[in-house]
């Protein structure tokens, strides 16, 4: 193997004093007439780093990374939209890093949690939230759980949810964590639910409820949603909504008026907090009335003399992690509703959809794209099934966008497809990035014809080659 | 203010490239008795207003010039260094690293991030991170019950409580028995039915246990058990055995101490460590070492994904995709800034600013220190009048250390008091003199 890899733990020296440590000022007593010496550790194999090799070090990988901040970053489902600055400003305010989780004096925390819940009420037609579970698929688990234990309390048993086989895979692992097993519903031609087997499931009596995502992971609003909604209801079950995909309906359609009793969003894509490389996130859960008191600790209720935090409620599912959730991250997208108003969640959702249609219209004459009905329009994101000439494939394609200096749609998602480029633009994206997005899918398509071997090898322009999976998989290497 | 860049000729551009006259007939699907006119939500303000209001609203939080207070969220130092680097939006506003060769720069550092954990811990393997080190102590005791195939947890006593009851919470979902018992008890309670122990060492009220004892009592008592330790401030690891020494088979802490400030409790991270026997059924990201396919250079890629969800589905080892990758980045370089050097000084400043405050207060009448083992950087006291202390605390502009009923309804007048090396003499020898004049009568 080339040795091209410089990790941070060769860049130290045997010792190196640490300007991090504040000047002790008391005597200390000797820690070995503290704690027996078994107890004591005698080395930590950590290197001792001068600061600006640290600085260079991480300026130096982060070139190496491609970001949103670089071009467009069109992973479907994941709504990449920038990033206000301002919000990185707003979270960094000393009043709010600087605060405990337990310390008494925190109204404006809790002023912001329940200001942010009931604008998320409002966006959702829901008429409660929690600010505690940290990313989409923790309010997923969370959400279960309410079922759970809503149906608990009845005394009622149903064991069973139903999920589409276009659902995020977090649906059915959150609903295995809950306790229950899954259905899996299979999409019809349309890409969207069919009635009948959904009926002929619910009528069982033991399916608890229905996971949904509308629109749906290929992009589709499901018309039939009403009546998708009503069936459940009529069993007896409980419509659970996946708000990964809310971008494109803010302000257009509500979650709660299509007949959804819980839901959950996630602050990090519709309401543009940074993903942070794979996190933190948060993943709010909004529900109807009568499910509010099944919420999970810290209940936060707004009262005439100030807020009340509800904590020892017997109908609550409990605490799902500690303290209040991840704050930093609810602050900024607070902030970005604030920015926004009505008229800009709307124009957003809008944007986000005239992006998605008007790239799938310059792509479908050489890209096929399944489940699309003529006449019909997708909302925030489409799914190509990139069979190009020459068995180039879907991941050829991905990593020739790399070498355009632009990011890859997300591959081999949804299941239903077999080749499947889930593309979501957003709405902060111009049409001259759209255009340079276009040309490139163009153009690998026709380097497809002419010079396939050149897209099977891609990527070449980046820092490394392709890589190679299976030898990773096969014999892990996960330290050094 | 919106962040949309089109003008209204781009609107038209697109809408004519379509082929459609309105933004409406893309939303045809909807039906139109569903469609709301427009949101009840307040309208949008500029960036100035923004900041104004939300500087008002973060005002209402009061900030204290001193702390003693911790209990599962602390006050340490921060290297500049640490928030420039998470500053860099070439880390921050990417996502998951999904496109491996394009995101070699974060992919490296989580690689960096499981060897500092595995160097720090001494456990084999590290994952990219849990939501925060409660919900990671829930998913261990999954782990403990996938590894198994047994059904029953046991909790030692001084676990922080948010921890017992989120491990209650995720245990109830899975329809795993969970039972609290005391550390004498072992002998008792591990039978051979027994999926796990959990234990927090240092545990809630900052005493130090010895984990290697711990350890082989349970492993005598049931081999195929999973003993899981847990911890709130891993700053201790400076100066203690680490986990990985004592042999305990599941090591997860908080990991907010390392380089992320208190944020009223979040975003942390939940360290999630492991032997190596039970990999294939961690919960979580992993990155792994790889080279190229047509070349010889050495890359990093997303590994062992057949244990996720999206591969999985329900049969995946946990559910959780998005972690606290940002946050993980912020502890990967906060160890390295201090280096084994600094760790070990910063432990022992914790460890010797504690002790100190201890003995002082032991000293004064009224004040009763209930930890009779030895201590890192908080310890349990019984006060003449705990009101009054944290009373007179606040009027010093000094955030009172945790009143232990918060938790425990029984310990009126128990605080739990938590010293960093942020404690200076003088704020210290403060704390002394309010805890002398509240122990008078009024």
């Amino acid at each position: 193997m080339e040795k091209n890899v410089k990790l941070i733990f060769e860049k130290g020296f045997p010792e190196f004093s640490c300007n991090f440590v504040p000047k002790m000022d008391i005597q200390g007593e000797d820690l070995s007439k503290i704690l027996p010496n078994e107890m004591l550790r005698s080395e930590i194999d950590l290197p001792d780093i001068p600061e600006f090799e640290i600085v260079r070090h991480f300026v130096n990988l982060s070139e190496k990374n491609h970001s949103l901040d670089r071009s467009i970053y069109p992973l479907g489902s994941c709504t990449m939209k920038y990033n206000p600055r301002i919000n990185e400003v707003i979270a960094r305010l000393s009043g709010f890093t600087l605060i405990h989780p337990l310390q008494e004096e925190n109204e404006g925390a809790l002023e912001l949690m329940h200001n942010l819940g009931s604008s998320l009420c409002e966006i959702c037609g829901m008429d409660a939230f929690t600010m505690v579970p940290s990313a989409g698929a923790h309010g997923e688990l969370t959400g279960i759980l309410i079922m759970k234990k809503y149906f608990e309390t009845k005394g009622i048993k149903k064991d069973k949810i139903i999920v589409p086989d276009s659902a995020h895979g977090t649906n059915p692992a959150s609903s295995a964590m809950a306790g229950f097993s899954i259905i899996e519903l299979k999409s019809n031609e349309q890409g969207e639910i069919p009635l009948e087997e959904l009926e002929f499931a619910m009528k069982e009596g033991d399916v608890a409820g229905l996971m949904l995502t509308n629109p749906n992971t290929l992009g589709i609003f499901d018309r039939n949603i009403t009546k998708i909604t009503e069936i459940v209801h009529k069993y007896g079950g409980l419509c659970y909504y996946d708000g990964a995909n809310l971008n494109p309906i803010m302000g257009i359609v509500r979650p709660g008026d299509m007949g959804f009793d819980i839901i959950h969003v996630n602050l990090h894509k519709t309401f543009s907090t940074p993903h942070g490389g794979g996190g933190p996130g948060a993943g709010p859960v909004g529900v109807k009335e009568f499910l509010a008191p099944h919420l999970p600790f810290p209940q936060i209720v707004k009262e005439e003399s100030g807020f009340v935090c509800i904590d020892d409620n017997e109908a609550s599912v409990g605490r799902i992690r500690s303290f209040w959730g991840n704050f930093g991250v609810l602050i900024k997208a607070y902030s970005y509703i604030r920015a926004l108003g009505a008229d800009g969640l709307r124009h957003a959702a809008e944007m986000a959809v005239l992006n998605a249609n008007y790239l799938r219209s310059q792509l479908q004459p050489l890209y096929e794209v399944p489940y699309n009905s003529a006449g019909r329009f997708n909302m925030h994101e489409f799914v190509i099934d990139a069979h190009l000439p020459n068995g180039v494939n879907a991941e050829d394609v991905a990593k020739a966008l790399l070498d355009r200096n632009l990011y890859a749609p997300t591959i081999y998602f949804p299941l239903i497809v077999h080749q499947a480029m889930m593309v979501e633009p957003t709405e902060t994206e111009s049409k001259r990035e759209l255009d340079r997005f276009i040309e490139a899918l163009k153009e690998i398509y026709h380097l497809a014809e002419s010079n396939p071997e050149e897209l099977k090898t891609a990527p070449h322009r980046t820092p490394v080659g392709r890589l190679d999976n299976t030898l990773a998989a096969r014999k892990p290497i996960l330290k050094e | 203010m919106d962040f949309v860049p089109h003008d209204n000729k781009e609107i038209s551009d697109l809408l004519n490239a379509i082929g459609i006259n309105s933004i409406g007939e893309l939303y045809q699907d909807i039906p139109q008795n569903l469609q709301v006119e427009k949101l009840n939500i307040p309208d949008g303000i500029s960036e100035p207003d923004l900041l104004a209001e939300f500087r008002r609203i973060s005002e209402k939080n009061k900030q204290y010039s001193a702390s003693f207070l911790g209990a599962g969220s602390y006050f340490h130092y921060i290297p500049s260094l640490v928030d420039f680097v998470m500053s860099r939006s070439q880390f921050y506003s990417a996502y998951t690293p999904y496109q491996a060769e394009a995101s070699q720069g974060f992919l490296q550092a989580i690689f960096e991030y499981q060897s500092a954990i595995s160097r720090l811990t001494e456990m084999d393997i590290t994952n990219a991170s849990m939501y925060d080190g409660a919900s990671a102590l829930a998913e261990a005791v999954i782990l403990a019950t996938f590894q198994t195939r047994k059904n029953k947890i046991l909790l030692v006593k001084g676990i922080h409580q948010e921890y017992i009851e989120t491990v209650k919470t995720y245990c109830w979902g899975r329809n795993i028995e969970v039972e609290e018992i005391e550390l004498e008890e072992l002998d008792l309670k591990v039978t051979t039915d027994i999926a796990g122990v959990c234990f927090q060492n240092p545990n809630f009220f900052g005493e130090i246990e010895n984990s290697a004892e711990i350890v082989t009592k349970i492993k005598r008592l049931n081999k195929k058990t999973l003993i899981i330790q847990c911890m709130t401030d891993p700053t201790c690891l400076g100066v203690i055995t680490p986990p990985g020494k004592t042999g305990v088979d599941v090591f997860v802490a908080e990991g907010q101490s390392f380089g992320l400030p208190p944020s009223f409790g979040g975003p942390g991270l939940g360290i999630f460590a492991i032997k190596e026997k039970y990999l294939r059924k961690m919960p979580g990201r992993v990155i792994g070492l790889t080279k190229e396919i047509n070349g010889d250079k050495e890359g990093f890629v997303l590994t062992l994904q057949a244990r996720e969800q999206h591969i999985r589905r329900e049969k995946a080892t946990s559910n959780i995709c998005s972690n606290q990758a940002l946050c993980m980045l912020s502890a990967l370089v906060y160890l390295v800034s201090m280096g084994k050097t600094g760790l070990k000084q910063i432990a022992t400043q914790n460890f010797q600013k504690a002790h100190f405050l201890k003995n002082q207060l032991r000293k004064i009448p009224g004040y009763e220190i209930l930890s009779q083992k030895p201590t890192y950087n908080e310890f349990e006291v019984k006060c003449p009048d705990f009101n009054k202390l944290a009373r007179l605390c606040k009027e010093k502009n000094i955030l009172p250390p945790l009143d232990l009923t918060k938790y425990y309804p029984d310990m009126k007048n128990h605080a739990l008091v938590c010293v960093t090396e942020q404690n200076t003499k003088e704020q210290i020898e403060t704390f002394l003199k309010i805890a002398e004049e509240a122990a008078q009568a009024n």
